[in-house]
């Protein structure tokens, strides 16, 4: 039996990738690790629940959009240009990361996480957030609220939420223009 | 000049004339007996309230009664018709907003005849058209059962219903078209197919919504249980034929209607709600004999699916939209994943001539539910906002054909009056 393949050509982290022949079936996460070797995004519970495994799209307009790979298929991302969580921090000429972005630096000095496992997933929609809330502040009033429904759909089995809270509220907070009085 | 004020003068105390017939509901047919004028003893009443509480799940009650979150059997929930907003009652025993100054008799005309004290028409959002073929002693049980209930001091929303229907007489005229005479016993059908039309047609009232109205908003009794349209929620055609076409046969329609899920996919939206209030209660004898009703006695053998032909064209899309956006969860051959999200190879939204019901899960999603027996199913997210017309489609045509094994094409027009009727 062979697998029926399709040539995948998308943007990742900015760089071009492919064509390469990939199968028609085959889901975002396991193109990530397998083909692309980009091993971050984390395979959680495979139903899409737990958004361990989101990844940045980045539309034409300047919009970006959290989406969950374990559930959608690589072709779907054919033409598209996502930022995974290996493309967040910057890096030197060598590959070493030398700079994090404010999120992940907020979420090491707030002890936000502490297995790992979901924080590509915090990262990411976090990252998410403070774009949109570049694009559309909002008053300091409905920060919390906007806070708990942008991130309310990831889950976390160890710190217990409150450290991740207080990492995003800060670096919100501490980024300017992102709220309004 | 003298003439033409006679004509008005006349004309108009016809109208108010008619308006006073309509509202005494003087030819209206009450089928409440006389009898039932006699008030029940407190001691009988108790030994009701048992088989009322029963028999108030089976017509549930509750799901309208009670607003979402508020006290219980306190009325509140609003119901988008095309006539305007009307808003369930307090039926508690409060004395003053709910029934708790209500006689028996007055019970049994606003059940049957959709007739409250003071002449009062309801509007036939309650559905006393159905309610019409319950037998008196399932009515005084009722009666007696919501009598127990804890008194709740809330007053009745207004309705928003605008003129000419805010005239409740006029349901009057209504009435003496829409309303027939109760359902005698079929002598020809079997005791279970019996009890089963009671449940299903009466205490279910299930036609109120799986059957199409005509223009003054009544059910079509020729067209009984071959679905309708309910606040933009497609209740499928339910008769003998389409359930057969779907899949089911009795064990397996009973069993759908206790929990909700079955391989033909999952109870949704208004439906859910049947499930989570009322058919999950039922008696397992009560389920088997609404299945004998509607699939008849003997019921029809289920036919498999022969996949309808589809174009290349059609099938590269859909199969493409499926793998990148649906395959993660409903399976690459639509076998689902048990406890998270119903197959699509089985799936009763394919199988049938509409693809009404399929294309709104597509474009709007379903919300996560929780069913019977700790199973629950995760929310399903709507593609509106990443799908175009043509893109859903052919996704419904592709799935349609080879999973349901309906042929015929899904427009992108019929994607697009669906997409923005939300």
């Amino acid at each position: 039996m062979s697998i029926a393949t399709r040539a995948l050509s998308l943007t990742v982290n900015g760089k071009a990738v492919g064509p390469l022949q990939v199968p028609e079936t085959t889901m975002m996460i396991d193109f990530l690790h397998e083909y692309l070797n980009l091993t971050g995004s984390r395979m959680g519970c495979g139903i899409g629940v737990c958004h361990a495994c989101t990844v940045i799209l980045d539309h034409p307009d300047g919009r970006s959009e959290e989406w969950r790979t374990c559930i959608t298929g690589a072709h779907f991302f054919a033409g598209k240009s996502v930022r995974t969580i290996e493309g967040h921090a910057q890096r030197n000429e060598r590959g070493e990361v030398v700079k994090l972005t404010p999120v992940q630096q907020a979420f090491i000095e707030n002890f936000a996480f502490q297995c790992g496992y979901c924080t590509p997933g915090f990262v990411t929609g976090t990252t998410v957030l403070l774009e949109e809330l570049k694009r559309e502040p909002v008053a300091r009033a409905d920060l919390e609220r906007v806070i708990h429904s942008a991130l309310d759909r990831h889950i976390c089995r160890c710190t217990g939420y409150v450290r991740y809270y207080e990492a995003v509220r800060n670096v919100v907070l501490a980024t300017p223009g992102l709220v309004k009085d | 000049m003298r003439r033409w004020v006679r004509v008005i003068v006349v004309l108009a105390g016809l109208g108010v004339l008619a308006i006073a017939v309509l509202h005494f509901g003087i030819l209206e047919r009450s089928v409440v007996a006389e009898e039932l004028d006699a008030p029940l003893s407190s001691e009988a009443l108790g030994k009701l309230a048992a088989r009322g509480r029963y028999l108030v799940v089976a017509a549930d009650c509750y799901a309208c009664h009670t607003y979402k979150d508020g006290p219980p059997w306190a009325g509140g929930l609003p119901m988008e018709t095309p006539f305007g907003t009307i808003y369930a009652t307090n039926i508690t025993p409060d004395p003053e907003h709910g029934i708790g100054k209500w006689t028996r008799r007055d019970f049994h005309r606003a059940m049957r005849d959709g007739i409250a004290p003071g002449n009062r028409h309801l509007y036939p959002a309650m559905p006393y058209a159905s309610y019409r073929d319950l037998a008196a002693d399932d009515v005084d049980a009722m009666y007696a059962y919501l009598l127990t209930r804890e008194p709740v001091t809330r007053p009745n929303v207004s309705n928003d219903v605008h003129f000419p229907n805010n005239i409740r007489a006029l349901v009057g005229a209504w009435n003496i078209v829409a309303l027939r005479d109760p359902e005698q016993p079929d002598a020809t059908k079997s005791q279970a197919w019996n009890r089963g039309r009671y449940l299903t047609n009466a205490l279910g009232h299930c036609g109120e919504c799986h059957t199409p109205r005509n223009f003054m908003m009544a059910m079509q009794r020729d067209q009984y249980l071959q679905g309708g349209i309910i606040e933009g929620v497609e209740a499928p055609d339910i008769t003998r034929d389409s359930l057969a076409m779907v899949g089911f046969e009795p064990e397996g329609l009973a069993r759908f209607m206790r929990l909700g899920l079955s391989p033909v996919g999952s109870m949704t939206g208004p439906m859910f709600e049947v499930v989570h209030f009322s058919t999950q209660y039922l008696e397992d004898a009560d389920l088997t004999a609404m299945a004998t009703y509607l699939l008849g006695d003997p019921p029809p053998a289920v036919k498999p699916i022969v996949p309808a032909v589809v174009s290349a064209k059609i099938s590269e899309s859909g199969q493409h939209t499926y793998f990148a956006l649906c395959a993660g969860c409903h399976g690459i051959e639509g076998q689902g994943v048990p406890h998270v999200s119903v197959p699509m190879r089985t799936n009763s939204s394919l199988r049938i001539p509409s693809s009404h019901g399929f294309l709104t899960s597509v474009l709007h999603g379903i919300a996560q539910q929780e069913f019977p027996g700790l199973e629950r199913m995760q929310a399903m997210p709507g593609f509106a906002a990443h799908l175009n017309d043509q893109e859903i489609a052919d996704l419904a045509t592709w799935a349609r054909a080879i999973w349901g094994g309906q042929g015929g094409e899904v427009t992108a027009a019929e994607v697009a009056q669906l997409r923005r009727s939300r």
